[in-house]
């Protein structure tokens, strides 16, 4: 909602030096002082002047019309000699504008102090400037390190200049930000740092130095910068060897041996392997999300053969669950949602990206080409459709549709979030904390930030093609290719039709004006009369008028006798006429001025005197309102009608509708007709006034309404190309030759429309023909450019690009999967171990750097990474060596040898016991109820959820719930509301898709215990497994429980649980059988016939405990 | 509302675990053998029972005599502006409009304050209050109205800049993710004394939810029992509270019993100490359903304490959850937080010192008041430690924007106590003559969260937990009680 600037002035400042400081955009307001000029601005004429002088020191705030001014502000108080510029957006009642506060420069005061004191000595760059930086500034601003990206160690580099542009220029010491350091003017602070200033004889040696041009000796000798870190991941990546175990430890591959030696120097021995029935719910839990089925788990349980484990694990690793389990942990990478966010948060279609990440996961795609995909496919040469849907990864970036926020704002933000998105996913890195300053921690510099800032800054962000990229299913691309053509053959049959046809205009076009409008004949003598009573008048001028204390609604009966002038009749006109008594004018009783004429009517007497009903085919009106067409007046039902009002414009004007009856009616002699004019419409949508009149003429011409015979008085010559246009569209619509041929083509293109309507689109990268210049932004703020940079990777990260080449995201995807870079290998091995233990080698998954925490098996770390880089980034692969390695088949149970030493099991002396993810439990829920709809990918669904979740939301979200399949989708599918997600997500610690999640804490809270067993959808499903068991188990309380604990939890229940389950049974049969009427509400709505209704609800009270363990949402 | 005498003795919370798992086990075969219908009909008394001795939640020796017994923090989220409040400065209006004295900046490396910012003067009106006479803005005069029952300390220091860090440095002690929270530590430290609702409630009032959102009352690296439980704004303060459609009371204490004795074999066969959780949580969840409806019910309280409170029994406001916070404490609460958001008075349109601080202030003026007043009369002050502040202050200098308003502030802000043990009627701390830094009795963010654990009897160089091999505290490595707030 931005505001256009209505009045704007030319404002022009003149310091009392004399200096003019004139505006080159548009002023809203200007204020010196405490002074405001924005009255006076406003008040002259545009482009009048106005003078107002300003003292140095002196306050100006000038704001300019709208936000996008903001470039000129900066480059204007720059030229204008203004300094410590602080600029800043104000949001208010959906205006936007940018305020910018300036403080004319004090400097020149000062400097001309110190240059009385110097006068002009002559200034020797090697003996007098050069040991000067070096005593004072070379510390923080050399070789070593370079603070805010500035060395001054030699003079060149001092005159390029760091993050805020060049530090001295030559001849202008004033401008020259070293000089301006010395004196901590501007926002600078004041150097050197935290010691005295330089006295003021060396400031003038500097000074001067410039003010002389900045020479130095041509030779001058540039060390190369040594920024360099010895921090572990940044170290180039080798592949270590496999340990030797002496005694084999029931190591069964490298994973192991690393492991196992690491126990072995504890003395601690690894835990035994876990019973085949753990892990086939492990294997299943982990590698799709969902549980076994009772079949898959007993063939695992009974087969014999000595791969059957490794079997499993690649018919398990071939599912397609398999991508949408593996989809969902990438998703929270991504930070994948269906909404917009932020306060609005409106609804953004992006799922083709969802769907295209469950298929490269399905099919393997190798690590490293699924990086590029998705950081850069839109730059792949000859991109296909996929690969450009897979950009929807970057652009899961929230957007903020809020009034009056500032579009190039929340476009910084987006790319910021890029940057740092892929810092954390693939590098491991918080890259963002270097936005704003130089990171605290680890070698990023504020430039390094930006330069990879910049890799992003180019995309397009806005077209409608970035936002609803076209994906076409094979069917729809069928579709439309078949339906191309044939539209094409319709449009030119019509065309060649319509050729021939219009040799007749002139000919039809001087009908028109032969019939003009003064063929039609009022009737006289009218007895007017109304079936409800209504009090109608006759006015001088034929017109009729209706009184205002009448009947809602009403039938008026008009009786008239044809003239003798009139022989014959061809039409009826009936004009709605206006006038000042009238609800605003009318023509019509309602309160807007409308009226509704449900029928129009005609009957003619007949030579025997009996009233014989005038058939009625036509009818045109020179306007209708929309769902009311004149035609409606002459259908027959009483309930349509034909209404006047309109989108835009006055509805209260005359209009005229013309009624054509089958054949003409002759009347040699005068002849009496009844007129009956039906108003049924609720709300005294009655005609306030209308006239009658007959007309002989042409049909043809006097369906010609009143508008397009104002045309035709025009010359030919003098119509405008619409006016022609629109009567040639006229002509023809009176062929009724061409009807048929005109509605083949309207048909065939609404069929296209109807295809084009359901195409899903995507939201896609698309790089802009322009590149944007990336500044740095000083302190973070966009609005305070620094120096220019050159898209780049960081500096420190290996391996390094050529020097000043800008990269762009094509250049830097292929840098990230490039196996020299030792961080990408390291983060994604280490994620992939993160999700079978709980927890990372590298603890901190997303901080590789120095504030992260130390991998607790370095060397098993590296063996991956190289592992995974081996097995061409093949992530199946590096599944199966992590899941087939004796480490993870271990007992997840608790050790008491270990409880006081290694609590957190970072050992790896057994394996842990972890809850599930918010979308596995629902999906265990429905696999197990047998409900599970398996159907992937396509648009999110709407499964039930409590109500009231929009309460806080500034927008409600539209929720229709699903009755059908879709009720029970996996919640992969489920749609995602950024703003208002279904609180169980959040109970169970799903990301709100904000930022990137690369890891999800797991919390256990009195909240989801009551989500689990009181939440209506989550009851609905333990119904659906009672009805399962009964259903399909032997009829007897110990095989039911077995059964359902097979379907739960993969395996049978022990003697103790067996006991406690049918003694909870027993004790719900008696409680249902005593409670009918709960046991009606309790039971499945469906469940076999033979099975009594207390037996039925003592199941649905027995799944629901089932389902409420912690063993079935945990994977042990 | 004492849930239990059992109560569970030990050095350090440590060892809770490990004997936990003993006993349980143990229990859980005790429990087996007996008529689970017979325990059904003592639901939930029984549920309670039976789990009492050894629920992670259960009271808990202190370090020391205890001063106080639950917490109610009323935390302004954005940061009120204490010069406009609290600390009213006379030098600071006769240098309206002047640059910041160099004496404040020299030398001195600010990373976020500029130095061309010029000095900003109160608009507002102080008077003196009560007998103690402390100077309070008449933008508050409901508080002013208890300044002898409050102690207000002006030197407050906090260490970050940015709302959410900041948020999270005085919830947790530290501005990065991932530490427990100040309500966590304390339900870790002495459990609840309630049995039927959580010991740690979050109520939110204001336009929005505040920045840094759910781990300001997360339970960090502590078992997750112990994060905060938000209530909703809504008349169901906790989703999916209700049974499904035809379970009745005794249905669901069934459900419980059969859930909590099947996990428990879980327990004996696993030994992982988060099943002990999860049995834990729905114990608690089965007394919610019936505790936190009544609790929302205020149809109890009389007029007069709706008037007192100016709450709205329909609507949800800082009023009603002033009222809730009382409520809850009476029930054995340990921590009650409640957050009251838009406090960050920069200087926007709708941000600023101007109508948004009246607003603000209207808005929690008078409960946060008969809060203080509604405790004394109920006897409940003495053992209620109230606490109302936010995550920092404001600059003395103004902020160059359109309306008036102040920079985030961290070298100097001011808070308010009551109760638990605080002493009344005093000012602790002064700052200096534009309320700069403070120059008398600073209170860092960790000596307020040492204090606060002290007054509820523990040492917070004591209440540790050790994760990544090393003990962690609320206080970090830093705090001092500060015993000049004392009573």
């Amino acid at each position: 909602m931005g505001r256009n600037p209505t009045t704007v002035a030319s404002i022009t400042l003149v310091t009392s030096e004399g200096k003019r400081i004139v505006p080159t955009f548009p002023v809203f307001m200007c204020r010196v002082g405490q002074a405001s000029l924005r009255r006076l601005a406003l008040g002259p004429p545009a482009g009048g002047e106005l003078r107002r002088n300003i003292a140095t020191g002196c306050d100006i705030t000038v704001t300019c019309a709208s936000a996008s001014e903001s470039g000129f502000l900066s480059q204007w108080m720059a030229k204008s000699g203004l300094s410590r510029c602080r600029a800043s957006r104000e949001i208010m009642s959906n205006k936007c504008w940018l305020s910018c506060v300036a403080l004319l420069a004090a400097g020149t005061v000062m400097s001309a102090g110190v240059r009385v004191a110097m006068g002009q000595e002559s200034v020797d760059y090697e003996r007098q400037v050069k040991p000067l930086l070096e005593r004072h500034c070379v510390d923080c601003h050399g070789a070593e390190e370079q603070s805010s990206g500035l060395r001054v160690d030699a003079a060149q580099l001092a005159l390029r200049g760091g993050d805020r542009g060049p530090a001295v220029i030559a001849g202008k010491s004033d401008k020259s930000l070293l000089f301006q350091a010395l004196l901590g003017q501007g926002d600078l602070k004041r150097m050197p740092l935290d010691q005295d200033p330089l006295s003021k004889r060396d400031i003038a040696i500097l000074r001067n130095w410039i003010d002389q041009g900045a020479t130095y000796p041509g030779d001058e000798r540039v060390r190369p910068a040594k920024r360099q870190s010895d921090h572990w991941s940044f170290q180039p990546l080798r592949r270590p060897p496999v340990p030797m175990l002496d005694n084999g430890h029931g190591a069964r591959n490298a994973i192991d041996a690393f492991v196992r030696r690491q126990l072995a120097q504890r003395e601690v021995r690894p835990s035994r392997e876990a019973d085949r029935a753990t892990l086939i719910r492990r294997l299943s839990l982990d590698l799709l999300g969902l549980p076994p089925t009772m079949q898959d788990t007993r063939a695992f349980v009974n087969d014999r053969r000595p791969d059957a484990y490794d079997r499993l694990v690649d018919s398990l690793l071939s599912s397609p669950k398999y991508g949408e389990r593996w989809g969902r942990h990438w998703l929270d990478s991504a930070r994948y949602a269906d909404s917009n966010g932020f306060t609005i948060d409106s609804a953004r279609s992006i799922w083709k990206y969802r769907d295209w990440v469950v298929s490269a996961l399905n099919r393997d795609l190798p690590f490293d080409q699924f990086t590029i995909e998705q950081v850069a496919g839109d730059l792949l040469d000859n991109a296909s459709v996929d690969q450009i849907v897979a950009t929807g990864f970057h652009r899961n970036t929230l957007i903020n549709e809020e009034g009056g926020t500032d579009k190039e704002q929340f476009r910084v933000e987006a790319v910021v979030d890029r940057v740092s998105t892929t810092g954390v996913v693939f590098l491991g890195l918080s890259l963002g904390c270097a936005r704003c300053h130089a990171h605290k921690f680890d070698p990023i510099s504020q430039r390094d930030f930006y330069q990879m800032f910049g890799i992003f800054n180019s995309t397009d962000e806005y077209s409608a093609s970035s936002r609803n990229f076209r994906v076409p299913a094979p069917e729809q691309t069928r579709r439309i290719a078949h339906l191309k053509p044939q539209i094409d053959q319709a449009e030119r049959t019509l065309a060649a039709h319509d050729r021939q046809l219009l040799e007749r205009f002139p000919e039809w076009e001087a009908g028109v004006t032969a019939a003009g409008s003064g063929s039609w004949t009022s009737v006289g003598q009218l007895k007017l009369s109304s079936q409800a009573g209504s009090t109608l008048t006759e006015q001088d001028d034929q017109s009729v008028f209706l009184d205002f204390s009448g009947p809602d609604q009403d039938t008026f009966v008009i009786e008239a006798v044809t003239p003798a002038t009139l022989k014959r009749i061809t039409a009826v006109r009936l004009e709605t006429l206006t006038h000042p008594s009238l609800p605003n004018m009318g023509p019509g009783r309602a309160a807007n001025g409308n009226f509704v004429l449900s029928e129009f009517q005609i009957e003619v007497q007949d030579t025997a005197g009996a009233l014989q009903p005038l058939e009625l085919v036509e009818a045109v009106a020179d306007h209708s309102q929309a769902g009311h067409p004149v035609s409606a007046a002459i259908d027959g039902n009483e309930k349509t009608g034909w209404a006047i009002n309109v989108k835009t414009g006055s509805l209260n004007v005359n209009r005229e509708a013309v009624f054509f009856p089958r054949q003409a009616l002759d009347c040699p002699e005068p002849t009496r007709l009844t007129v009956k004019l039906v108003q049924r419409a609720q709300g005294k949508y009655l005609l306030g006034r209308f006239r009658l009149s007959f007309s002989g003429g042409p049909p043809d011409a006097l369906k010609v309404p009143a508008g397009l015979r104002k045309i035709v008085a025009i010359p030919a010559e003098k119509r405008t190309k619409p006016q022609q246009t629109q009567l040639e569209n006229a002509f023809k619509l009176t062929d009724p030759r061409r009807k048929p041929i005109a509605q083949r083509v309207t048909d065939l293109r609404a069929q296209m429309n109807k295809v084009e309507a359901t195409i899903p689109t995507t939201y896609v990268m698309q790089e802009l023909k322009k590149p944007r210049a990336t500044h740095i932004h000083i302190r973070g703020d966009f609005l305070r450019p620094g120096a220019v940079v050159t898209p780049t990777v960081p500096v420190l990260l290996k391996p390094r690009p050529p020097a000043d080449k800008p990269l762009n995201r094509l250049d830097l995807a292929r840098w990230l999967v490039n196996p020299q870079n030792p961080l990408t290998a390291r983060v994604t091995a280490n994620r992939i171990w993160q999700r079978f233990f709980g927890v990372g080698l590298v603890a901190t998954e997303n901080d590789f750097g120095s504030q992260g925490a130390r991998p607790s098996h370095p060397q098993l770390l590296d063996w991956l990474a190289t592992e995974l880089i081996r097995q061409r980034w093949s992530l199946k692969s590096l599944h199966r060596v992590i899941v087939t390695s004796a480490t993870y088949r271990q007992s997840s149970h608790h050790r008491s040898d270990l409880a006081g030493s290694d609590p957190r099991n970072r050992w790896l002396a057994r394996q842990s016991r972890l809850r599930l993810e918010a979308e596995s439990i629902r999906d265990v829920f429905l696999a197990s109820s047998g409900l599970l709809f398996n159907r992937m990918g396509g648009p999110p669904v709407h499964p039930p959820q409590p109500p009231g979740i929009y309460v806080l939301t500034q927008q409600k979200k539209p929720w229709p719930e699903d009755k059908g399949p879709d009720r029970y989708r996996r919640a992969i599918y489920t749609y995602f509301w950024r703003s208002s997600p279904d609180p169980f997500m959040s109970t169970f610690d799903a990301p709100k898709a904000n930022t990137s999640c690369t890891r999800r804490t797991r919390s256990n809270t009195p909240l989801q215990a009551l989500t689990l067993s009181n939440d209506r959808g989550f009851f609905e499903i333990a119904q659906g497994l009672a009805a399962r068991v009964l259903r399909e188990a032997s009829a007897n309380d110990g095989q039911r429980i077995n059964y359902a604990f097979r379907l739960c939890l993969a395996r049978t229940a022990s003697a103790q649980e067996q006991h406690r389950i049918a003694q909870f049974l027993e004790a719900q049969r008696d409680h249902f059988a005593n409670n009918p009427k709960q046991a009606r509400q309790v039971a499945p709505p469906v469940f076999p016939q033979h099975v009594a209704l207390q037996e039925a609800a003592a199941w649905s009270a027995t799944a629901r405990v089932l389902m409420n363990l912690d063993e079935f949402i945990t994977r042990e | 509302m004492h849930a239990t005498e059992s109560r569970w003795k030990s050095s350090t919370r440590r060892h809770f675990f490990r004997d936990c798992q003993v006993g349980l086990g143990s229990m859980a075969l005790a429990s087996m053998m007996g008529d689970p219908r017979a325990a059904v009909r003592a639901a939930p008394q029984a549920v309670a029972a039976t789990a009492s001795g050894r629920n992670p939640l259960a009271p808990r020796d202190v370090h020391f005599p205890a001063r106080a017994k639950s917490v109610i923090f009323m935390f302004m989220a954005g940061g009120p502006s204490q010069l406009e409040l609290f600390d009213y400065k006379p030098k600071l209006q006769d240098l309206h409009g002047k640059p910041i004295p160099q004496s404040y900046i020299e030398n001195k490396r600010f990373a976020f304050l500029k130095k061309d910012q010029t000095l900003l003067g109160t608009d507002r009106t102080f008077v003196r209050r009560g007998e103690s006479g402390t100077e309070v803005s008449t933008l508050l005069p409901h508080i002013g109205s208890i300044v002898d029952e409050i102690t207000v300390i002006r030197s407050m220091k906090t260490e970050v800049f940015n709302h959410g860090p900041a948020k999270l440095f005085v919830n947790t002690g530290s501005p990065r993710f991932g530490r427990p929270s100040m309500g966590a530590w304390v339900t870790y430290g002495i459990g609840s004394e309630s049995n039927r609702l959580p010991g740690f409630v979050v109520l939110q009032s204001g336009p929005r939810g505040p920045r840094g959102g759910t781990p300001l009352w997360g339970s960090g690296f502590l078992p997750t029992t112990y994060q905060g439980v938000p209530f909703l704004n809504g008349a169901d303060p906790i989703l999916s509270l209700s049974n499904p459609a035809g379970f009745d009371d005794s249905s669901q204490g069934d459900f419980i019993n059969a859930v909590r004795d099947l996990n428990r074999l879980r327990y004996a066969e696993t030994g992982d100490a988060e099943i002990n959780t999860r049995i834990a949580a729905y114990e608690m969840a089965y007394r919610m359903q019936s505790s936190a409806p009544e609790l929302m019910d205020l149809t109890g309280e009389t007029r007069q304490t709706l008037e007192l409170y100016n709450a709205d029994p329909a609507k949800p406001s800082f009023a009603r959850n002033c009222l809730l916070a009382r409520r809850l404490v009476e029930q054995g609460t340990r921590f009650v937080q409640l957050y009251h958001t838009d406090w960050d008075h920069h200087g926007n349109p709708g941000t600023n010192l101007g109508q948004p601080l009246d607003d603000r202030c209207r808005e929690v003026d008078q409960p946060a008041a008969a809060l203080v007043k509604d405790l004394k009369q109920r006897g409940l002050l003495d053992e209620t430690l109230v606490i109302w502040g936010g995550e920092f202050g404001r600059t003395p200098q103004g902020e160059p924007r359109d309306v008036r308003g102040r920079d985030h502030h961290l070298e100097a802000y001011s808070m308010w106590m009551a109760g638990g043990g605080v002493a009344a009627g005093r000012t602790i701390g002064k700052t200096d003559e534009i309320g700069y830094y403070p120059i008398e009795d600073r209170v860092h963010v960790h000596d307020l969260q040492a204090t606060v654990l002290h007054l509820l009897g523990l040492d917070h160089l004591r209440l540790t937990f050790r994760h990544q091999s090393r003990d962690y505290r609320l206080t970090d490595v830093h705090g001092n009680v500060v015993h000049k707030l004392l009573a």
